[in-house]
């Protein structure tokens, strides 16, 4: 009874440690739709580069903080250049072409990493601080990549609600985003926006890139992972960035307890059984208001 | 219509439907040039291909271009003509080809198997689309995209009957003793197909359903104003550009001769969407033209490629980029050829 209990808390953390990073993907997609009223299906490549950059700059002989800021940071540049040189011109246009774009950019970046003999082959280990220690309460143990894992998430989102509560270019996105007209009256440069937010967008992806690391080790397809987090964001209500965060530390929770239950393989269509059973009972996400 | 005036919302509907042809200075000389202008091009481009790469080649290509443009036909309806989003367009071509491998794998004619392929990807696309009926635009997006991702992953594990990641093979389409083995028949086949989806979907496009769609693409409060049924109407899209696409997929399976769920990935559905937009989404000629580019570009990257230096690894990996910066190419220049004129993408 008492390995039962306890495998089951194991399963629980480890579903919460994957779902974190689900919702940090899930968080840069709403970000992305919220301000630009697209679906990125890049987040996923840009969650690869970011973590591939973090290993190269760290290979180089970067100290291990220099290059976690320098990857991320490099994320948001390559977001903010790929808005000013092609994602800004789909504004206004079908979502149709801002899907395709977003597309045709990610099978660059995928391919561009692909071309790179070592990066395509190897698997990497980003040596992140207590990953791999196991930390004892009582009878459980838990694992430190996963702890790290939830408390760095943790940190970004409050930083970020922060951020949209208090900072001027905070309050300037959500304005866009609410209504880019008015802002655009009020003052707001509404284009420098827009690169703001694929930008924000990029890092928060390149971000998870590096979390997933000590889960799933750096490698050429970790950016998959990025497809389910469209069911954690749509679970959050599309619009919401607390709800794509909770959408998908749900959907990790879940998924992992589909894993006890279900059989081998089957848990994969969770997420995605989820998210249309989601849509059919809870059109607009649980708990979030309906807006038009 | 010279002049731009915005129409009254009664009128949205009925400048929608109209809003397939030109301008009315253009309409007599349009109609008259349009339908001609493709197929005679195309009866000269193919001679001209036959000659330059060699007929079994040219014609398996032509094949194939064909049948892409069934697929696509299906994605200009739920694209081009309701205005809606399909991200998991590959998943009913999977259901239409896996439906004819499995028939004809215990023994159905191909000319019996066919209709069931059909409904068979209707049914998918009404599941696929139900979710988001009443919510619309991306929402379709996102059911179509996870029941694609879904059936990818029922047709790899239910491997008792699909035979999983193995794939499966494909008898040469034919009936009551002939099989079409040559490239020519294969081919001609191809033809008779298109033009029978072609005609299929003309005809909608001209019924009152054809005209539902069109009023809601261009206004949904107009047209729901006008009596039509919104959710019903953008089901009804997907449940034929499923059975269309579906019909495309079912010859897909005979043509290759061998199918697996990873033919039928994302990768698939978005070279369906790629097709239409290129071809311009509103008009069926559009899926023909697209089909062509989708099938041309690999070929032409990878002669590309064969003729740079530095064979090796990163030779695959060097073609997924260049196709992907041929697809952000295309749209941009596509991009900014709307904003020269001014008008929105249809």
């Amino acid at each position: 009874m008492l390995r039962a209990m306890l495998t089951f808390i194991q399963v629980l953390l480890s579903g919460l440690a994957i779902g974190c990073v689900y919702g940090l993907v899930a968080l840069s997609f709403v970000l992305v739709y919220k301000a630009a009223d697209t679906v990125s299906f890049m987040q996923g490549e840009l969650l690869m580069v970011g973590a591939f950059a973090v290993v190269v700059l760290q290979a180089a002989g970067w100290p291990l903080a220099a290059a976690l800021t320098g990857g991320v940071a490099g994320a948001a540049l390559l977001g903010a250049v790929l808005e000013r040189t092609a994602l800004r011109y789909t504004l206004g246009h079908s979502h149709l072409s801002a899907v395709l774009l977003t597309f045709g950019l990610g099978l660059m970046l995928r391919g561009g990493v692909t071309a790179v003999p070592a990066a395509s082959h190897g698997m990497f280990v980003l040596p992140l601080p207590w990953a791999d220690e196991v930390f004892r309460l009582g009878p459980l143990s838990l694992p430190g990549g996963q702890l790290l894992v939830m408390a760095i998430t943790a940190l970004v989102a409050a930083a970020l609600s922060l951020f949209f509560r208090y900072s001027r270019s905070g309050l300037a996105l959500r304005a866009c985003a609410e209504d880019a007209r008015s802002a655009a009256l009020m003052g707001v440069p509404v284009a420098r926006m827009h690169t703001l937010a694929w930008a924000l967008g990029a890092a928060l992806a390149a971000l998870a890139g590096v979390l997933l690391a000590p889960i799933t080790f750096v490698h050429l397809n970790m950016g998959f992972i990025a497809l389910k987090a469209f069911p954690a964001a749509v679970l959050g209500g599309l619009t919401s960035l607390p709800g794509a965060l909770a959408g998908g530390v749900f959907l990790g929770v879940v998924e992992a307890l589909a894993g006890l239950v279900l059989p081998e393989g089957s848990k994969d269509v969770v997420p995605y059984l989820l998210l249309l059973a989601a849509l059919l009972l809870f059109p607009a996400g649980f708990g979030a208001r309906r807006t038009a | 219509m010279g002049v731009p005036v915005k129409p009254g919302r009664a009128e949205a509907a009925d400048i929608a439907a109209r809003n397939d042809s030109p301008a009315a200075a253009g309409i007599v000389r349009a109609s008259f040039c349009r339908p001609l202008a493709g197929p005679a091009l195309a009866a000269l481009a193919l001679p001209l291909a036959c000659l330059l790469l060699g007929t079994d080649y040219a014609l398996g290509q032509a094949t194939l271009v064909a049948t892409y443009a069934i697929a696509g036909l299906g994605v200009v309806l739920i694209v081009g003509q309701a205005g809606q989003i399909v991200l998991g367009q590959g998943a009913l071509v999977a259901l239409g080809a896996y439906a004819e491998a499995l028939l004809a794998a215990v023994g159905w004619p191909p000319l019996l198997s066919l209709p069931v392929a059909v409904a068979l990807g209707a049914c998918g696309g009404a599941i696929a689309s139900l979710p988001a009926r009443r919510l619309g635009g991306l929402y379709f997006g996102m059911s179509t995209l996870a029941f694609a991702l879904v059936v990818e992953e029922v047709l790899t594990r239910w491997s008792g009957l699909t035979q999983g990641a193995a794939g499966m093979l494909v008898p040469a389409f034919g009936g009551g003793g002939w099989r079409a083995q040559t490239p020519l028949a294969q081919f001609l086949v191809s033809l008779v197909a298109l033009a029978l989806a072609w005609m299929a979907c003309r005809r909608l496009l001209r019924s009152r359903l054809g005209r539902a769609w069109r009023a809601i693409r261009e206004d949904e409060a107009a047209a729901a104003a006008c009596g039509i049924d919104l959710a019903r109407t953008k089901s009804a899209a997907f449940i034929l550009g499923g059975g269309v696409s579906a019909f495309g997929g079912a010859f897909y399976a005979h043509w290759i001769g061998f199918i697996s769920p990873e033919q039928f990935g994302l990768m698939l559905s978005f070279e369906l969407l790629m097709l239409v937009f290129l071809g311009g989404v509103g008009r069926l000629s559009g899926a023909l033209w697209g089909a062509l580019v989708i099938v041309a570009v690999p070929q032409l990257i990878a002669v590309a490629r064969d003729a740079l230096p530095g064979e090796g690894v990163g030779s695959a990996g060097l073609e997924t980029a260049l196709f992907g910066a041929v697809i952000v190419a295309l749209v941009l220049w596509r991009l900014r050829g709307e904003k020269r004129r001014g008008g929105s993408l249809r």
